[in-house]
């Protein structure tokens, strides 16, 4: 659960976030949509605190982020998973190390870590690839990586911003496939930031709409499913083709 | 080998002997106190995550001034401050305070840009996944930075043996030393050609190293 009161965050004068007030209950997927610029990323990054806000309290997991001591703030994110949509992975690592470091930073004995670790590769899909580098794998594979990463220390939050935005269309379905299976076999909220209007609706069970850094509304909608998200060329393709018959007649 | 190398065979020694010495203590000072102030440096620059203008601005001018004196110059201005620390200022032992000083100024400055090098991203991840400043700085930074402190660091070294070459001013010895006196004061030039190719082997020899570990390393 992520509660946002009056939050507001100024940037050297830009108003990039203005008074919101959002809560988001356990287990739903939420999306938050809107144009560049109007502060989708920002309020994803005030739910861990990446950015400080200039007014306003922040609550996760029961938690009031934005009143905690350094050490329990990084407490609290480690039950908040964050992925980016240029997967931040470290280039020095393997697969398996990028696993492990998060949960070296809490502190798990090794081999506790070695067994968590393969189980978060697996869920991913990766298990084979654990002793390569990110260099070596294609996007859709490294940002697996970053959500294998995310999920180690079993999360409770799940933020996840422009995660598909630079990936091909047939990635971004297994992508979206596995934020869904983490939605719905660990009852993880998701709160999922995208530009792209099928990607929210493929998987959202709520939508928040932003413009100008404050929110336009919040709307339930239904999701579409991931199989909604046209990932055959050739299925663009048929749609001109279908528009273009439609003008002959 | 040819006999003046034999007849002069100890003080050549001798003299690689000092060069190590000094060129030994000076990658010690590098990397004990050079990288820790390169890495502050990094952390307390505007944006980072210890952010403090006050103390980059402090280390920052400070790097800047040694910097920007002729070496020759740093050594004798620092002569009392050797005398403090060793109790003599001439010497091989009094020589490595000036080369230590000027070899934190240095390295520092290469450790602050290889990291500068690092995605800023790549930070913000670690900072999400609820990482503390110790952990930031050893399980991500160094980690990622890597081959680049590697390649400041031979870059640093070599460095170092030029430096080394003028101690002979505050009776340092050294290779370089050895090369002015017996080879261009006395007239030896052949003597002077072989100090200068000892020179330019060791420094083949640490680049080659150096870079090869840095690849090696590199996984990006």
């Amino acid at each position: 659960m992520i509660s946002l009161h009056n939050v507001s965050k100024n940037f050297a004068g830009f108003q990039a976030v203005r008074s919101v007030n959002l809560t988001i209950p356990q287990s739903e997927i939420h999306g938050i949509i809107g144009a560049s610029g109007a502060g989708k990323s920002t309020l994803l990054r005030l739910m861990n605190l990446l950015e400080l806000p200039d007014t306003g309290e922040v609550v996760v997991n029961g938690q009031p982020l934005t009143s905690l001591k350094e050490r329990k703030l990084r407490q609290a994110r480690m039950s908040i998973g964050m992925i980016f949509q240029q997967f931040h992975l470290v280039l020095n690592k393997t697969v398996y190390e990028n696993v492990d470091v998060s949960l070296k930073l809490g502190g798990m004995p090794k081999a506790q870590r070695q067994k968590r670790v393969m189980e978060c590769l697996q869920f991913v899909g990766l298990e084979n690839l654990k002793d390569k580098y990110p260099a070596q794998l294609s996007g859709g594979q490294k940002q697996r990586v970053a959500i294998a990463r995310a999920l180690a220390n079993k999360p409770q939050v799940l933020l996840c911003d422009e995660p598909t935005s630079s990936l091909d269309p047939d990635t971004t379905i297994g992508i979206l496939g596995i934020l869904e299976d983490i939605n719905k076999n660990f009852g993880v909220t998701i709160v999922l930031v995208s530009h792209e209007m099928d990607v929210i609706q493929s998987i959202c069970h709520r939508v928040t709409v932003m413009a100008d850094g404050g929110i336009y509304d919040t709307v339930s909608i239904k999701p579409k499913g991931i199989s909604k998200v046209s990932s055959d060329p050739r299925n663009f393709f048929e749609q001109l083709k279908k528009g273009g018959e439609a003008d002959d007649a | 080998m040819p006999e003046i190398l034999l007849q002069y065979q100890d003080e050549i020694w001798r003299s690689i002997g000092e060069t190590m010495v000094m060129v030994g203590v000076s990658i010690a000072a590098a990397i004990l106190v050079g990288l820790p102030v390169g890495t502050l440096l990094y952390l307390c620059r505007k944006g980072q995550i210890y952010e403090n203008p006050v103390v980059f601005s402090t280390l920052n001018l400070v790097v800047n001034i040694i910097r920007s004196f002729p070496f020759l110059l740093l050594v004798v201005f620092l002569i009392p401050f050797t005398r403090l620390v060793i109790g003599t200022a001439i010497g091989t032992a009094a020589a490595t305070v000036p080369l230590s000083i000027i070899a934190i100024a240095h390295y520092s400055r290469l450790v602050e840009q290889s990291l500068l090098d690092v995605p800023r991203g790549v930070v913000e991840a670690a900072i999400s996944m609820g990482a503390s400043g110790k952990d930031i700085i050893f399980k991500f930074l160094y980690v990622e930075a890597r081959s680049g402190l590697v390649l400041g660091l031979t870059t640093s070294i070599i460095s170092f043996i030029s430096y080394s070459t003028i101690m002979g001013v505050v009776g340092g010895g050294g290779i370089g030393d050895f090369a002015i006196r017996y080879g261009y004061q006395q007239f030896k030039t052949d003597l002077m050609m072989y100090m200068i190719l000892v020179m330019i082997i060791l420094v083949q020899l640490i680049q080659f190293t150096g870079t090869t570990i840095a690849r090696k390393i590199d996984k990006r």
